[in-house]
């Protein structure tokens, strides 16, 4: 069955010999000067950059900030007093107490 | 129009374009010219499609048809576009290969005979779809896609002999 015979001269024999005429695709460096061109993953990383709404970068932003104050206050805290092990502790077994009393000008 | 929407596009209708400009041009350098300048209109003013009036493959293929004459025509500004009087002559076959002696006959066809034959032979479109694209009647393309395959016929005689028909050299 013709493909196209509307014009009323529709012929299967021009038609076969019109199609031995192919011509390819669209080559890739048309995709390149329409797209621009494609970049390896890692060339992304090193020049790429990444569009990202105002409101997204202020709240990331003020996370980091709370983050460092954290941070610096977690450094600057005094030690907390180490613990103290009572198991070495052993009981006084001698002990001398000296009074010492002091001189109210009884003499 | 989102980048992807455009990426999609251009993805879908890259190859028709690009075969159609070719065609048209005759040169493949010229087609990825105009494929390109194609979808840069489409990137700067994507309010210029209008989808209540066809499909964007018709308007892509309508803004490089335009694209296509407008070299054409600077090529060769005093040719007619589609001269009715034109019967091109029959094509000397010696030593080419067939598909380039059938380049050349479709190269030959006046540009508004060409277009119409591209699309309905090499691309399967409507009649009625090809009048939307090229901006004509129905019945004017009717007719050039008549006189464009007389034209070829007579062109191409030497090969379409070869295949056992009946058509002559010339008319």
């Amino acid at each position: 069955m013709d493909r196209v015979d509307d014009a009323g001269n529709a012929d299967p024999k021009l038609s076969e010999l019109l199609q031995e005429w192919q011509v390819p695709g669209a080559p890739r460096s048309l995709d390149e000067r329409v797209l621009g061109p494609r970049r390896r993953w890692w060339s992304f990383l090193l020049t790429g950059s990444i569009r990202m709404p105002v409101p997204v970068a202020v709240a990331i932003a003020a996370a980091l900030l709370m983050m460092a104050v954290a941070l610096a206050r977690q450094r600057t805290a005094p030690p907390a007093p180490s613990s103290v092990n009572l198991a070495d502790f052993q009981p006084v077994r001698d002990l001398h107490v000296r009074v010492i009393r002091g001189d109210h000008g009884a003499r | 129009m989102t980048d992807p929407e455009f990426r999609e596009a251009y993805r879908r209708h890259k190859d028709i374009l690009y075969r159609f400009a070719w065609r048209m041009t005759g040169s493949p350098a010229s087609a990825e010219d105009l494929v390109q300048d194609c979808f840069l209109a489409l990137l700067r003013n994507p309010a210029a499609y209008d989808s209540q009036r066809g499909t964007l493959r018709s308007f892509l293929i309508g803004v490089t048809r335009n694209l296509a004459l407008k070299k054409l025509r600077g090529e060769r500004p005093l040719g007619e576009l589609d001269d009715e009087s034109v019967a091109c002559p029959v094509i000397d076959p010696d030593g080419r290969e067939r598909a380039e002696i059938v380049a050349r006959a479709v190269a030959a066809l006046p540009p508004l005979q060409r277009e119409t034959l591209i699309l309905a032979e090499y691309e399967e479109m409507p009649l009625d779809e090809i009048a939307r694209v090229v901006g004509a009647e129905l019945a004017a393309v009717k007719s050039r896609l008549h006189r464009a395959r007389e034209n070829l016929r007579r062109m191409l005689a030497p090969l379409l002999e070869k295949k056992g028909t009946a058509y002559g050299s010339c008319r």
